[in-house]
């Protein structure tokens, strides 16, 4: 064959190849906060395949509470931390080819010198004696909420299941039985600071350590404290020792899920050679080593024991059964309605002139929504009675303090509160911020409670954070100043204020109610 | 390659003057009908478990010999008998995965012309090594005589898991708190019905009747209720056990034909998992088992050719040797793929029928309640 016909057919070849490649395919993903470490893995494979790749992060109850709904999630995949918020929710079967791409025990991590004190290093601790840390005020831990987030929910059904004495599995009656509500209740009071996002969490962690707060410990996937401890060690600080509780902990299978929304065959081929791709030896080896068990992959691909903080992704543990999904959210409304941590919250809510009209509205209505507990338990941020919740209009001075308990009657007088309340004036969020954690740390028993000041504001305030940031280092707790903007508002000022109190600002112009209903998941 | 045109030409003259002598000899050969054109399309439901043998490049090569084309779509066993919204889209056949669905299709009103098994697969627990080797310590397992295959003493398993022993009460201490066993859900899924039949007719100490029902139907209710959450489907319920491992899948139920399917599907994976140092997958054969059959249900006339293709040496060999299913009456056709020799016996002994199709539905509607 000519030389020259064997190079226009090697270049037509090449040029077919490219068009295969260019696929022009749009495709996007929903996945947990845990999967961001993953995404240039999957990134890679778009770039590759000449597809525009996009990538949304939610808790799993947000991606759950998405499938439920009857249009569904607007992507074209899902990445869940577990297949049982797709089981819970997915009851129209939107979901299909659900695969797990990684097994992710969630364990508790335990500051290394704690770890020692505690006498738990080289040998099995159980939840029992997590049980008697907390109750000795020895041991606080981070943790995210059983109702938002897959670590959360896992770590508390360890904990049911563990108060069960090992039956083999949860049953509806076993909820109503008072000595279990007690232990897992006694255990949730070891809860130092919540969150709707377990990546968050492990930032927090570390954000906190690298500015000399250093927590006791953190419940989150076994992979999660594997990049944390990564960092911490670059930091030249203190590893969290993995606390495997040998008597059963929950495992996130982390399924990828293909959602049809009818665009055509090249989207679930992408979707397909996708999930092709993940399971090639090669890139099981890069998942494995962000400290991911893959079963059956083998030494050659499972990422090495680091044994200096009892990291070891081959070490067998036994996970606990999962309840059928009624008994499950039983126990969601269980924990938020009663086990959890009770909440100190005060609601700074911006009541200045440019709230007027369209502000107004949206800021009663999603006082409404906080408010009703029909309505704020369908996303489980539900209030219970022994919440203690302060609710502060301002402007530029702080209106008035209305205080209740989280009970019905208490809710419908905050609600009636706002209510009254009109826009008009200047704004001045530190002065509220200030009144709020007076307010909190004037609260008799303290401790006993998750504290929070949530601030909403839709302008650019007056004012200084010095002051405030200054009666906030002397208080006698660290309480998170979590931030929500609204229409125009300077996302800068509440940032710095989150940024100083380890806390997260939520964006609100397009659904306030949604903004608080996140930031209540934090709390 | 240096081949003249004209060459090409006699040769292409050659086949064809072979192609005619064949066509006499060979048009009233059933298996090669289909090569010489008119392929009848047939439309069915199928169970899942069977889509990938259907899938299969040389099954759809075999059955298009016999003039058969096949539009199957899955279906849940259950519900391709009774559900009226897919009786009603006229199916030419059914092909369920358990012989009671004949029984359930009959009283759904559906004019059975036919029926006939035409694949078999063992109900089987797949755990992992350390586990066989606790419950041969414990004496729950032990090897076959004829065939040297693992048997589980599947009664006194659970007699164990209702008593509340833990796996180390069972020799197996790897594994912290209370023996279990998962199955998919009865209502939805074949392999958990079939199971829900096999425990109760266990705990009967017989093939159970509605009075065994009556008197053991709550012994079999705790069973299924101390599983907790139940895979709607066999093939997800396998898919959680490989990926899940030992820690978080013990043992599952399931059908004999999937783990050779699975190791088939990536004979490198398989070598690797066998060499490799971890727990490996295990099959054990309960003692008793029951058979799930795969009767062909044949509703159109047009279907007869299905179900003598199907029953033919050719298609029952790669059912056996590619997909692990078993003929119609539990005997294996074929020799065995070297890649996946000695996990399957040959032959199994002691198995146990159903229990009829009222008995099952009452127990199904006893276990919901």
């Amino acid at each position: 064959m000519p030389k020259t016909l064997t190079s226009v057919l090697l270049m037509a070849f090449a040029m077919l190849l490219a068009a295969c490649n260019s696929s022009n395919v749009k495709f996007s993903i929903v996945s947990g906060s845990e999967n961001t470490v993953l995404q240039p893995i999957v990134q890679e494979f778009c770039d590759k395949q000449g597809a525009t790749c996009t990538f949304a992060y939610e808790g799993s109850l947000d991606i759950g509470l998405g499938l439920q709904r009857p249009a569904g999630l607007e992507q074209d995949a899902v990445w869940p931390a577990s297949s049982v918020w797709v089981d819970l929710f997915d009851s129209g079967r939107k979901v299909r080819n659900l695969t797990s791409i990684a097994q992710m025990p969630v364990i508790l991590g335990v500051r290394k010198s704690k770890a020692v004190e505690l006498g738990w290093v080289g040998r099995p601790v159980f939840m029992k004696d997590i049980l008697a840390a907390v109750k000795d005020g020895k041991l606080k831990f981070l943790m995210t909420s059983a109702t938002q987030s897959n670590s959360g929910a896992s770590a508390y059904l360890a904990m049911l299941s563990s108060a069960l004495g090992g039956k083999e599995v949860i049953e509806p009656g076993d909820l109503d039985n008072a000595n279990v509500r007690e232990t897992v209740s006694a255990l949730l009071q070891g809860v130092e600071r919540s969150s709707g996002s377990s990546g968050w969490l492990a930032d927090l962690y570390v954000d906190s350590a690298s500015k000399g707060t250093v927590y006791d410990a953190m419940w989150n996937y076994e992979a999660t404290l594997k990049e944390t401890d990564d960092k911490l060690k670059q930091m030249g600080k203190e590893p969290l020792y993995a606390v495997y509780p040998a008597d059963g902990v929950a495992v996130g299978d982390s399924p990828l899920g293909f959602i049809d929304h009818g665009r055509g065959p090249e989207v679930e081929k992408f979707f397909t050679d996708l999930l092709a791709y993940l399971q090639t030896d090669a890139v099981r080896k890069r998942i494995a080593d962000t400290g991911r068990r893959l079963p059956l992959g083998g030494s050659a691909i499972q990422a090495a024991a680091e044994p200096d903080w009892n990291f070891d992704p081959g070490k067998l543990v036994t996970s606990i059964r999962m309840p059928e999904p009624a008994v499950i959210r039983k126990a969601l409304d269980l924990y938020q309605e009663a086990l959890r941590k009770p909440s100190l919250t005060a609601l700074c809510f911006d009541f200045s002139g440019s709230m007027e009209d369209q502000g107004e509205k949206q800021l009663q209505a999603a006082a409404q929504f906080l408010f009703t507990p029909e309505k704020a338990s369908e996303v489980l941020v539900q209030w219970t009675p022994s919440d203690r919740i302060f609710v502060l209009p301002f402007d530029s001075v702080v209106r008035a303090n209305f205080e209740a308990t989280g009970d019905a009657a208490g809710q419908a007088q905050l609600l009636a509160a706002v209510a009254g309340q009109h826009a008009g004036g200047g704004t001045d969020m530190y002065a509220c911020a200030q009144q709020a954690l007076q307010q909190i740390t004037a609260t008799p028993g303290l401790l006993k409670y998750l504290p929070a000041i949530i601030i909403m504001t839709d302008g650019r305030t007056d004012g200084s954070a010095d002051q405030f940031l200054q009666q906030w280092r002397s208080a006698p707790l660290r309480v998170p100043v979590f931030g929500i903007t609204f229409g125009d508002a300077d996302k800068s000022q509440l940032d710095s204020l989150a940024k100083a109190t380890s806390a997260r600002v939520f964006d609100g112009s397009g659904d306030l109610a949604g903004a608080f209903r996140a930031a209540r998941g934090y709390n | 390659m240096a081949i003249s045109r004209r060459a090409f030409g006699l040769g292409l003259l050659g086949a064809a003057a072979a192609g005619t002598g064949g066509y006499l000899t060979l048009k009233d050969r059933p298996e090669f009908r289909g090569y010489l054109g008119n392929k009848a399309h047939l439309f069915g439901f199928v169970g899942g478990e069977k889509q990938a043998f259907l899938a299969d490049p040389d099954v759809v090569h075999a059955l298009g010999g016999y003039g058969l084309e096949l539009d199957a779509r899955v279906a849940g066993s259950v519900e391709m008998v009774r559900e009226a919204a897919l009786l009603s889209q006229k199916p030419q056949f059914l092909w369920p995965s358990s012989s009671i669905m004949v029984d359930l299709a009959r009283k759904s009103g559906v004019p059975i012309r036919n029926d006939q098994v035409v694949l078999n697969s063992p109900i089987v627990v797949y755990t992992w090594g350390p586990v066989v080797e606790g419950l041969k310590k414990s004496g729950l397992v032990t090897v076959a005589a004829k065939g040297g295959y693992n048997q589980l003493d599947l009664k006194a398993l659970l007699d164990a898991i209702l008593a509340g022993k833990t796996w180390s009460d069972l020799g197996i201490d790897e594994l912290y708190g209370r023996a279990r066993i998962v199955s998919t859900d009865p209502n939805r899924s074949n392999s958990g019905f079939m199971f829900a039949g096999l425990v109760l007719s266990l705990m009967s100490g017989d093939v159970a009747t509605q009075e065994l029902l009556a008197q053991h139907g709550d012994q079999a209710k705790a069973i299924f209720r101390s599983m907790g959450l139940k895979s709607s489907s066999s093939g997800k319920l396998f898919d959680q056990y490989i990926a899940g491992g030992l820690g978080a899948e013990p043992m599952v139920i399931g059908y004999e034909n999937q783990l050779v399917e699975w190791a088939l599907a990536d004979p490198a994976r398989w070598q690797r998992v066998q060499g490799g140092v971890g727990a490996k997958p295990e099959i054990l054969y309960p003692r008793p088992t029951v058979y799930s059959a795969h009767p062909l249900i044949v509703i159109d006339p047009a279907v007869d050719r299905l179900l003598e293709a199907l029953t033919s040496p050719k298609l029952q060999e790669l059912a056996w040797s590619k997909h692990g299913f078993r003929g119609p009456l539990g005997t294996v056709a074929g020799g065995t793929d070297a890649a996946i020799a000695g996990v399957r016996p040959a032959e199994i002994e002691a198995v146990l029928p159903m229990p009829s199709a009222d008995v099952m539905l009452a127990l199904l509607a006893q276990m919901e309640g």
